[in-house]
């Protein structure tokens, strides 16, 4: 069994000696031997790095009150960003904390394997994330290709009244955000094959498309040419918008390991 | 026909917060043996991270939009944003047709001028949840929303109780 060994940043005070006891801030876990962030972490503190069986676990002191504030989550994603830059890394989701250093140690040696094993799944690869928003328009062609829509049209213009206009632009809203979705799928559809991996994320009556791929490095470009031309292709209906690369987010089971009987 | 521009529409960026608030909340590993702190505030922050674009408002404003069709004739070519005006060119700034086109012109908003919002995040730090709504917001109609002043946004001490969303409406359902 190896002693767990603290690299602290010169910066830094962090987990010193007699910090086994104070709650830590985890950003993610990655193979040892990654430098030490230079952004600073949540609430400003500076982020240090636990190695225990060939992993390194990127941590701050947990602030003693967390909030999801704006320059928090930026931190987060800042220095799992540059984290990323480095190779492979297991994101935390925001606001995980570690009640004790000595729990993180003892889970990083016990959950190793299982670990080092997710950090080789995403070895090389990003996630890219898409998402698409509805484009009210061309209603003239929902118009046209939908009878039902077409009549209310033209009872609607025969009678003009309030009511009528609301169930009129209700339904309109309706098929606009049908031939939205239908083209989402057509992304979804098209994109996928190019991913390692993909995960859909919740939708609503705006967005109607958040999916994540994972991708090879190398195929980011083809992949931001693919979404490219599906956005020339349905952009009078979806608006398509890309973010990343990104830690891998999507891309880890959210909960590793059961604890280890403890 | 309007024409996306790939520059415009897909135009790689490092992602402002909104982009990857989901994926920084809701993704991302979490260890049974480690502490999630329960975050007050988060169901306003996602609430108000989103627009709400079914409102009476934008029923009438596609109504009015639909009413100025020729729907006697094929009328194929036109379409609502061309209406309205091209949205990167005319659209901010009008405000009946800001709405409609609303989803398009904040994407190219977003896109042409990104570093709006870490910039704004360095003056204004105390406002947090009010802070974190990055695109202008439309009244809403629908009956579920709380009333979104500072007050709402308050967190109250440690409690995380769900609170009050928008319905997100099924796929089926739009069938």
């Amino acid at each position: 069994m190896t002693a767990p060994a603290t690299t602290a940043p010169e910066s830094a005070a962090a987990p010193g000696p007699a910090a086994a006891l104070k709650a830590l801030y985890v950003y993610g876990i990655t193979p040892a031997g990654v430098r030490v962030p230079r952004s600073p972490g949540v609430d400003g503190s500076p982020v240090g790095l636990l190695t225990e069986s060939g992993l390194c676990a990127a941590v701050s002191d947990a602030p003693p009150r967390l909030r999801p504030r704006r320059r928090d989550l930026l931190a987060h994603q800042a220095v799992l960003d540059e984290l990323a830059a480095q190779g492979p890394v297991l994101p935390m989701r925001f606001a995980v904390l570690s009640p004790r250093t000595d729990t993180l140690i003892a889970q990083l040696r016990s959950d190793a394997a299982h670990l080092t094993r997710q950090l080789d799944g995403v070895r090389g690869c990003v996630e890219l994330n898409v998402k698409g928003t509805v484009v009210p328009g061309h209603f003239a062609d929902l118009v046209r290709r939908d009878d039902g829509l077409r009549t209310l049209a033209l009872r609607t213009r025969r009678r003009p009244d309030y009511e009528a206009n609301v169930r009129l632009g209700e339904a309109i809203a309706l098929g606009v955000r049908r031939e939205a979705r239908r083209a989402a799928r057509e992304v979804v559809d098209r994109l996928a094959p190019l991913a390692v991996r993909t995960v859909q994320g919740a939708t609503d009556d705006e967005q109607v498309l958040s999916a994540s791929f994972l991708l090879r490095s190398a195929d980011e470009a083809r992949f931001r040419a693919a979404v490219a031309e599906r956005a020339r292709a349905c952009g009078d209906r979806l608006a398509l918008s890309v973010t990343g690369p990104l830690p891998c987010y999507s891309f880890v089971d959210p909960r590793p390991a059961p604890p280890a009987g403890r | 026909m309007i024409t996306y521009d790939d520059e415009v529409v897909c135009a790689p960026r490092a992602g402002t917060l909104y982009d990857v608030l989901e994926l920084i909340l809701d993704r991302g590993m979490v260890i049974d043996v480690f502490v999630r702190v329960s975050l007050v505030g988060i169901e306003i922050l996602k609430v108000d991270a989103r627009i709400v674009v079914a409102s009476v408002d934008t029923y009438l404003r596609f109504a009015e939009a639909c009413n100025r069709l020729d729907l006697e004739h094929d009328v194929r070519s036109k379409t609502v944003p061309e209406m309205f005006g091209s949205p990167v060119a005319k659209t901010v700034g009008r405000a009946g047709a800001r709405r409609t086109a609303r989803s398009l012109t904040d994407k190219v908003r977003d896109v042409l001028a990104p570093e709006h919002e870490p910039a704004h995040d360095e003056e204004a730090e105390e406002p947090e949840e009010t802070e974190l709504r990055p695109r202008e917001r439309t009244e809403r109609t629908r009956s579920a929303q709380r009333p979104r002043g500072r007050t709402a946004a308050r967190p109250r001490d440690e409690d995380d109780r769900p609170r009050a969303r928008p319905r997100r409406r099924t796929e089926e359902e739009d069938r």
